[in-house]
């Protein structure tokens, strides 16, 4: 399992996966800063208020959060969608999984390394985004504390693990550019049952809304974006209201239940469970 | 262990389709084990099953004395698939390391270089694997199946990539690992390989086995027998038909050549010649050419397989 878990960094490295999840991670950094620089020069030009750039900074902070989430998440998808795949459409596998090595063994061992992969790449992400955040002044990234930034940032790795854990499986029953696009579709419709969700409370239908949270069951990783979204701004119930219809994706109902997170949890874990057990059970040919 | 491979009625099927039916083979140690059929057979799908990659339907069997697709057989087993593909982005020592891990095997820069040299990739090892032709490829993926000093060497197809020199020297490997002891299990288009390295062969046709034994009795199953003699009279020609079921045919130069079915049957002529007061000068026996059995076995279908085979030879010669 090791060789596996080192060779799937390995390749990452030697096959520029990183370099190339880097330079668009720069890039996406880069516009960051350069919008935050514009932002805090506009609240110093105009003196706005401190209720209204407080807002301001709030709404921006949100909406980086969830561009670099999104970021993250299509990156992860990028990483895994062959993680499987793609080795037994080369034929590289034949000579891997006969060699002394159990079919979990396989599974997890790439499985690991793109997961660790994952959240290294996310770790920098979320601390360079901070950092960022912090070095502009922006309000509501230096009022955190350490205690919110840990926290958050536990529910920020689990996006691109729990991503990687439907992707993954994937793997092992699509081809590697059918699971790329169904794992981006499967991704992008946790956003709307988001959204969903939301217009259900807005409206007050619980129809409309069991159907967001129906949407939340397939593709949760908005949920989890979401816990982390209320752990480092603890304001966005409230400024989520003021905020609706200015920002699409992220309008917040109540938070997320403790079953909702021991759903996802069994979700994660059932999805690598039958990940391995269709592996160890599929001919290899 | 009396068998290094035990299969009893292993059987493959994909939908309604029988890849492999009923296969039973055994292979004894430290044979080097031809396995033949035409396009299509069911060469590949058993080879499968036996590495573990493939699962039967039915039946089932040994390796090594462990059940198909152990990991404890896969220890002491090497494979070089037909497909031999690896990772493009190491370099050929790179390669030959993640096996090593692979194999769990203690990291030994020496074995590596060994193995190099073995497959004649001395000095290429610093490149990557996808900068290597199609040929280094076969012998680096040969080299890694080697890593464990294998006891059993399973080869799939595994000159098909390779030039005539590259050809000669993979024979020449194969000899050199039976002689240490090594069992092989090979799976090759080329006829001429089978009959130079292996002692037994089975040939396999449609899913079934269609003949299986070894290289001498497979090759001297049936005798092409000429015949310099004089005192022929058409009486005894008639009790040659009668007791060897053969038609003999006499050329312009009064040899006789006739077909047996056996060695065996080579002094049962001689004799009854001899009694029959014809004067014997000479008699010479030739047993079939392994093309000659495999057609015979597999009908038509093993065409390809002999045209590949010749144009193999051409090149050899070229």
């Amino acid at each position: 399992m090791k060789a596996i878990f080192m060779t799937t960094w390995q390749e990452a490295v030697r096959k520029k996966t990183f370099f190339v999840m880097g330079a668009v991670t720069l890039l996406y950094l880069l516009f960051w800063a350069v919008l935050l620089h514009y932002f805090v020069q506009t609240v110093r030009e105009r003196a706005l208020t401190d209720a209204f750039a407080g807002l301001a900074s709030h709404m921006l902070t949100q909406m980086g959060l969830q561009f670099s989430s999104s970021l993250m998440a299509l990156l992860t998808v990028m990483l895994g969608a062959g993680a499987i795949s793609s080795e037994v459409e080369s034929g590289v596998i034949l000579s891997i999984v006969t060699r002394p090595l159990r079919r979990f063994e396989y599974v997890l061992g790439r499985f690991g390394g793109l997961a660790a992969l994952a959240c290294v790449y996310a770790t920098l992400l979320y601390g360079l985004f901070l950092a960022l955040g912090a070095a502009f002044h922006i309000s509501t990234v230096t009022a955190m504390s350490l205690g919110q930034i840990v926290a958050g940032w536990g529910f920020y790795l689990l996006i691109p693990v729990a991503v990687l854990c439907l992707t993954v499986f994937g793997s092992t029953v699509f081809k590697t550019v059918p699971n790329g696009l169904l794992m981006i579709f499967i991704y992008i419709l946790g956003n709307v049952g988001g959204m969903v969700e939301m217009v259900g409370n807005y409206i007050a239908s619980k129809t409309v809304t069991a159907a967001g949270i129906f949407i939340s069951l397939i593709s949760p990783f908005h949920t989890l974006y979401a816990g982390m979204e209320r752990i480092l701004l603890p304001t966005s119930g409230l400024v989520g209201e003021m905020m609706r219809g200015a920002s699409g994706l992220s309008g917040s109902g109540a938070p997320a239940s403790g079953a909702m997170y021991v759903y996802i949890a069994v979700y994660m874990v059932g999805f690598l469970a039958w990940t391995v057990y269709r592996f160890h059970k599929r001919d290899i040919s | 262990m009396d068998y290094v491979i035990e299969t009893r009625e292993l059987t493959k099927v994909y939908g309604t389709k029988i890849a492999c039916d009923k296969i039973s083979i055994a292979v004894k140690p430290g044979q080097v084990y031809g396995f033949l059929g035409p396009n299509g057979a069911g060469k590949s799908t058993c080879i499968k099953m036996l590495t573990g990659l493939v699962y039967p339907t039915a039946g089932g069997g040994t390796v090594l004395g462990q059940p198909l697709g152990s990991v404890a057989a896969r220890k002491k087993m090497g494979y070089l698939p037909e497909l031999f593909r690896y990772q493009d982005w190491m370099t050929g020592r790179d390669l030959l390391k993640f096996h090593t891990r692979l194999f769990r095997l203690p990291m030994d820069e020496g074995r590596i270089d060994q193995i190099l040299k073995l497959v004649g990739l001395a000095g290429q090892d610093k490149f990557k694997v996808g900068s290597y032709s199609k040929g280094m490829q076969q012998r680096i993926g040969l080299g890694c199946a080697l890593l464990p000093e294998p006891e059993l060497l399973f080869l799939d197809e595994p000159t098909s990539a390779l030039d005539p020199v590259g050809r000669k020297e993979v024979r020449d490997i194969i000899s050199g690992l039976q002689k240490a002891g090594m069992t092989v299990f090979l799976n090759t288009h080329l006829l001429s390989e089978v009959e130079t390295l292996c002692d037994s062969v089975t040939i396999i046709n449609h899913g079934v086995v269609a003949r299986s034994a070894s290289m001498s009795e497979l090759l001297l199953q049936r005798v092409n027998l000429e015949i310099r003699a004089a005192g022929w009279d058409e009486d005894i020609l008639a009790e040659i038909r009668r007791r060897f079921q053969t038609e003999p045919v006499t050329s312009a130069e009064g040899k006789v050549t006739l077909t047996l079915d056996g060695h065996e049957r080579v002094p049962e002529i001689a004799s009854f010649l001899v009694s029959r007061n014809v004067a014997l000068y000479e008699l010479t026996p030739q047993g079939e050419t392994l093309e000659n059995v495999f057609i015979r076995l597999v009908g038509a279908s093993g065409d390809a397989i002999v045209a590949e085979d010749a144009e193999a030879k051409e090149g050899a010669v070229g």
